[in-house]
């Protein structure tokens, strides 16, 4: 193999796919110049340094038919030399599937680190932070990068890339790919001590790379569509595994990084038909990380399996027989790389049903125009895996010189024979009953709330009976003992069942190519004769009515009458072009919904690079400006918005990260001296000793009921501790308040959004504005004059439905303590809520009472129909799939003026000309 | 849109935090159950019709209220429009138990000159193992409010139903004696779409206790 990608050759992303026939093609793709670009930037700076250390990732995804799918992730060693990965895909139907995700991936994953190295090299470590307010390692510049869009709703589907990477400098970057439909299975198990968990599906999802600081007790906290939680101790480095099987293919990831660097690499010719599963396994103290790479496959005819390892191609696996690849890297730090292939044929492979023959077309992508590994294999495609482990040492020194040393190169192999074969991805029905049936955390995180680190989950001890969310390292003190890879059976089913809904037809695959640059699309979709006729060919020709074959009838049957046979070949007909009719109709849905996605996702980039660039820097000059205000209201980028909230919060109580930590101890001498004499003794800070004691109690029992489909703040969850800090502090900070009911979720957003510290200052004072704290010290007079307010506006924006309401007697209290107790965190799915929570940083507690209206306004109609009772339940728990742009067109539709009188007037005239007249007009008071 | 109903009660959820107040009304009103739930902040609305005898449908409003005694000064206000309360202690912890007599005090008081018609709720017998209070001392409690007690679990659906319908039938009881009349600007018992004839003397048929055994 080649050494292709030394240090300083931009790092290229390729995808190699063999043609049916032996005439090999390739199609170079520039990606994005941007892309190009910040591969070459990136470069540099490996080459730069001393070492030479890169470190890159290789993500190759392919997909057979039924969620059959491979992903590789190569380590390259740090001598420089990369591995390529290709990974040939068998079946048909795989084909088409696994390039577009390839290509995909390979076009965001550059994209996306364009804007990292962009934003490295000019901009301020922390500048972007995609993991947004992470603990600031204030010498070893632990900047984070925040290179991903937040790929949004990308991921809603399960979908998501990512890819792993590190950096020099004890960074590390993140990318993984994964695919799986199984997603929600595969978490249940995931215990593994780091785990990378990527939902994905055929069309993968572009998670550009992202980065954290890999100190200790660093944990990133990020969701954008999938969900991905790794955490490695600072002297270990030892990642992630995650490995999904699908019906005998497998997905995996794997990023080791270890004392000694090793490397696999696997190469399977054409016709192999193979599933690959990487482990990665850190031994011991996750100094020896072993990497474990299973091949099982059953090669069809001539095919070889070539393992290389540090590029060089060593001994070919025996033909038609599984191979399992164990390499083990050295213990000796320093030592060079080896790696020890082993192959056995010990492996359990199934036979795969001969429609699974693979034809391979050779198609490398990549935007330096460097034509990849397949290169001179003619019509051979070859599947390369490599891990590597790196020397820490090694890996530390590097980089001391360079800031970024990676970047990924990936090549993936578009397998098969796309002609016929449509990729399909499909997901058993059972898989998918599993997604809708788990929307918790997946999809928030879909929705690219939380941008944050994450943190550590306190163990794989707890029983949830769903999914399991957040297995990491502990931090030092337990090394990875036995992070495990976590290997997820789907049903094994059909090679034959091809489900339509998660067709991904050629139509959104050509979109999808065409927004992988826009360089690079006419390259991506040109250039190879071959390769357009086939996907022509993929547009008409939709994948799932391959599955219906028109067999010749037996021979042992009868034969049929012509006409009959006549007839029969009709219909057969009639039903192959009603399925693509179909499949051509989800095919444009589904290209439509990725084009919005992809609009959406970059908007939210660009105000990104925005709002680091121009806002923050200049927070005072620039936050009541016009532009910076409606740059705001359109959702803040989640990787500002804890900043951002902060910032606008203010800290007008001048509490200090060395305050919360005295209020934070304080309180856990109080928890020690209530668990040990079950009661308090200090009954003099305002609080009836009994109100204190249910509020140490409620606490706990709150802090498992908040956001409990999210798993992470229970008992064992990773901000089960910070949540109960966060209280706990604030009770002692503020006895006179104490702990009140819906705090809890107040808290929670504020966590996954901010630092700890960070966090208790934002809620303190955002507690200390005038309403939440008439609402938390349920003062409930003011409280009332609240309510009359909001019914002023209320009748001025809404006055049919302000008449139901006063006829029903349903009352504003009813509907809106909830909402305002809790900032609508509970009411409102979360990242609603957190669009709201953003303006109303913005604009302060009148935005709390024009959400509502925005509520009111969107539900109108159907609020007038029903009954106190019904609107009542209604407007407690609101609809799940409440939109936020519709709601905010709603909110923006709701003009908070009476006459011209504006909240704040209507507000305190109430206060001032209280009882007499407010006892008579407002309904709300009467009631009360 | 609505079934017919004769009559509807407004009835009210009171008791501490925690007891499990929103796991009863989910289990009544839903039939599910589910360990983790949102804490109530504020007020929450549930709703169910009960057949309470032959050709009487009732329509069960149900106000689920927040526990924590903070929001006491928010949740009184809505007891002067109930009918019917049912005070919600937990059997595995004791001091909501204890809290019981101040929840009744509390309520009474505050809607004098009317009354309110109560049901004691031990609930989560299915936590028999961490009882904390036994059968007896609730029963008793319960004689000296002159209520009647009925142990419940939400998560084994045990006698959920049975509460509630042994409340509704007691304020249907009351209505029938003349004792609860419908009122204007009152809304704990409202009058259905059919005019709501009673049949005074008409017979009340017991309705067997549908207990089940407790399989958790």
């Amino acid at each position: 193999m080649e050494k292709a990608y030394n240090v300083s050759s931009p790092p290229a992303f390729c995808v190699g796919a063999n043609e049916k026939g032996n005439s090999s093609t390739y199609v170079t793709q520039p990606l994005s110049h941007g892309t190009a670009e910040a591969a070459a930037r990136i470069s540099k700076h490996v080459s730069r340094d001393a070492t030479g250390c890169s470190d890159s990732r290789e993500l190759g995804e392919a997909r057979e038919d039924i969620g059959r799918s491979t992903v590789l992730v190569t380590d390259s060693p740090s001598g420089g030399t990369v591995s390529n990965c290709v990974i040939p895909e068998q079946g048909c139907d795989s084909a088409t599937n696994g390039f577009t995700v390839s290509t995909m991936v390979g076009a965001k994953a550059g994209n996306s680190s364009a804007v990292a190295a962009v934003n490295r090299e000019e901009m301020d470590g922390n500048a972007l932070q995609r993991i947004s307010l992470a603990e600031k390692n204030k010498e070893s510049s632990a900047e984070e990068v925040d290179a991903c869009h937040p790929p949004l709703n990308f991921v809603t589907a399960a979908e998501t890339v990512e890819s792993l990477t590190h950096s020099c400098n004890g960074q590390l970057e993140l990318s993984c790919t994964a695919a799986s439909r199984t997603v929600p299975e595969g978490l249940s198990n995931w215990d593994t001590d780091s785990v990378i968990q990527s939902t994905l599906s055929s069309d993968a999802v572009i998670r550009p790379p992202i980065n954290w600081s890999m100190t200790p007790d660093k944990e990133a906290k990020m969701a954008n569509g999938g969900l991905f939680i790794g955490h490695s101790s600072a002297k270990l480095h030892t990642e992630t595994v995650v490995t999904i099987i699908l019906d005998g293919a497998a997905t995996c990831l794997s990023n080791t990084q270890c004392e000694k660097p090793s490397s696999i690499a696997m190469s399977a010719r054409e016709g192999h038909h193979e599933s690959c599963n990487i482990r990665v396994e850190p031994d011991g103290a996750g100094a020896q990380p072993r990497t474990q790479a299973n091949i099982a496959g059953d090669l069809s005819g001539g095919a070889t399996s070539n393992l290389t390892s540090q590029g060089l191609p060593s001994s070919p696996a025996p033909t038609k027989d599984p191979c399992r690849v164990t390499a083990k890297p050295d213990t000796i730090q320093g030592e060079e790389p080896s790696a020890s292939g082993h192959l056995g044929d010990d492996l359990s492979s199934r036979p795969h049903p001969q429609a699974l023959r693979t034809r391979t077309v050779p198609n490398s992508v990549s935007y330096d125009s460097t034509i990849l590994s397949p290169g001179d294999e003619d019509g051979e495609t070859f599947a390369e895996l490599g891990t590597q482990g790196h020397s820490d040492r090694r890996f530390m020194d590097v980089s001391l010189s360079s800031r970024n040393t990676f970047e990924s190169s990936r090549r993936q192999s578009a397998p098969g024979d796309i002609p016929e074969g449509l990729s399909v991805v499909s997901a058993d029905p059972s898989e998918l009953a599993l997604q809708s049936k788990r929307p918790g955390i997946a999809e928030y995180f879909g929705r690219s709330l939380f941008p944050k680190k994450q943190r550590e989950p306190k163990g794989p001890s707890q029983n949830v009976p769903g999914w399991k969310l957040f297995g990491k390292v502990p931090a030092r003190e337990s090394a990875p003992k036995d992070s495990r890879t976590i290997q997820q059976e789907s049903t094994p089913d059909g090679l034959t069942s091809v489900s339509t809904p998660n067709l991904l037809s050629a139509g959104e695959f050509e979109a999808r190519v065409g927004k992988a640059g826009p360089g690079g699309t006419s390259a991506g979709t040109s250039p190879t004769q071959p390769q357009q006729g086939r996907r022509k060919n993929l547009e008409f020709e939709p994948l799932s009515t391959t599955a219906l074959i028109l067999e010749d009838r037996p021979a042992n049957l009868p034969a049929k009458s012509v006409e009959e046979a006549q007839r029969h070949r009709q219909e057969y007909d009639e039903m192959v072009a009603e399925a693509k009719k179909r499949e051509l109709k989800e095919a444009q849905r589904k290209r439509k919904e990725m084009k919005e996605r992809f609009k959406q996702e970059e908007s939210i980039a660009n105000a990104m690079v925005v709002w680091n660039n121009d806002i923050l820097p200049n927070w005072e000059n620039t936050r009541n400006t016009r532009r910076v205000r409606e740059l705001w209201w359109q959702g803040l980028p989640p990787n500002v918005r804890g900043k951002v909230w902060s910032l606008a919060i203010g800290n007008e109580l001048n509490i200090t990260p060395e305050l919360y930590e005295i209020f934070l101890s304080r309180a856990k001498e109080r928890w020690r001296s209530f668990s040990e004499t079950g009661s308090e003794t200090e009954a003099d800070d305002g609080a009836s000793l009994a109100d204190r004691e249910s509020s140490l109690d409620l606490i706990k029992l709150d802090i498992s009921r908040t956001f409990p489909p999210l798993f992470i703040f229970q008992k064992g969850g990773p901000y089960h501790d910070l949540l109960h800090s966060v209280l706990g502090a604030y009770t002692c900070y503020r006895p006179d308040v104490g702990y009140v009911q819906g705090m809890s979720f107040i808290a929670a957003v504020l966590i996954l959004n901010l630092e700890e510290a960070d966090a208790f200052i934002a809620f303190a004072n955002l507690l200390n504005k005038p309403c939440q704290l008439a609402f938390f010290r349920v003062d409930h007079d003011l409280m009332l004059k609240y309510f009359a307010a909001f019914e002023v506006f209320f009748e001025e924006n809404l006055p049919r439905l302000f008449n139901h309401f006063q006829s029903s007697n349903l009352t504003p209290d009813l509907y809106l303590i909830d909402w305002i107790f809790t900032l609508y965190s509970k009411s409102l799915p979360l990242d609603v809520a957190c669009r709201v929570w953003d303006v109303f940083c913005r604009d302060g507690e009148e935005f709390l009472f024009r959400t509502g209206l925005g509520i009111l306004r969107l539900y109108e109609d159907v609020l007038l129909q029903l009954d106190f009772i019904r609107s009542a339940q209604f407007l407690t728990r609101l609809p799940e799939d409440i939109g936020s742009d519709r709601l905010f067109a709603c909110i923006a539709a709701a003009p908070m003026l009476n006459g011209n009188r504006k909240w704040s007037q209507v507000f305190h005239a109430l206060i001032k000309d209280n009882k007499d007249m407010d006892r008579n007009c407002n309904p709300a008071l009467k009631s009360l | 849109m609505d079934i017919l109903w004769q009559y509807q009660f407004r009835i009210i959820l009171l008791g501490d935090s925690t007891v499990g107040k929103s796991s009863l009304l989910k289990r009544f009103t839903d039939g599910i159950y589910s360990d983790v739930a949102d804490p109530t902040v504020g007020v929450d609305f549930y709703a169910r019709s009960l057949d309470i005898e032959q050709g009487i449908k009732i329509k069960l409003q149900l106000w689920d209220t927040a526990g924590q005694e903070r929001f006491r000064s928010i949740t009184t206000s809505y007891y002067r429009n109930s009918v019917g309360g049912l005070l919600v202690f937990d059997l595995t912890n004791r001091k909501t138990f204890d809290h019981v007599r101040e929840w009744h005090k509390e309520v009474s008081e505050h809607i004098l000159p009317h009354h309110m018609v109560y049901i004691l709720i031990g609930h989560k017998s299915d936590l028999n193992k961490d009882r904390k209070v036994t059968r007896d001392e609730a029963e008793q409690l319960a004689a000296e409010m002159g209520i009647r007690y009925v142990e419940t679990s939400a998560k084994c659906n045990s006698n959920v139903d049975r509460a509630f319908q042994l409340l509704s039938r007691d304020i249907y009881e009351l209505m029938k004696m003349g004792e609860i009349t419908t009122r204007d600007g009152w809304d704990g018992v409202k009058s259905g779409l059919t005019t709501g004839v009673l049949y005074p003397g008409e017979e009340d048929i017991e309705v067997e206790p549908r207990e089940k055994s407790c399989n958790c």
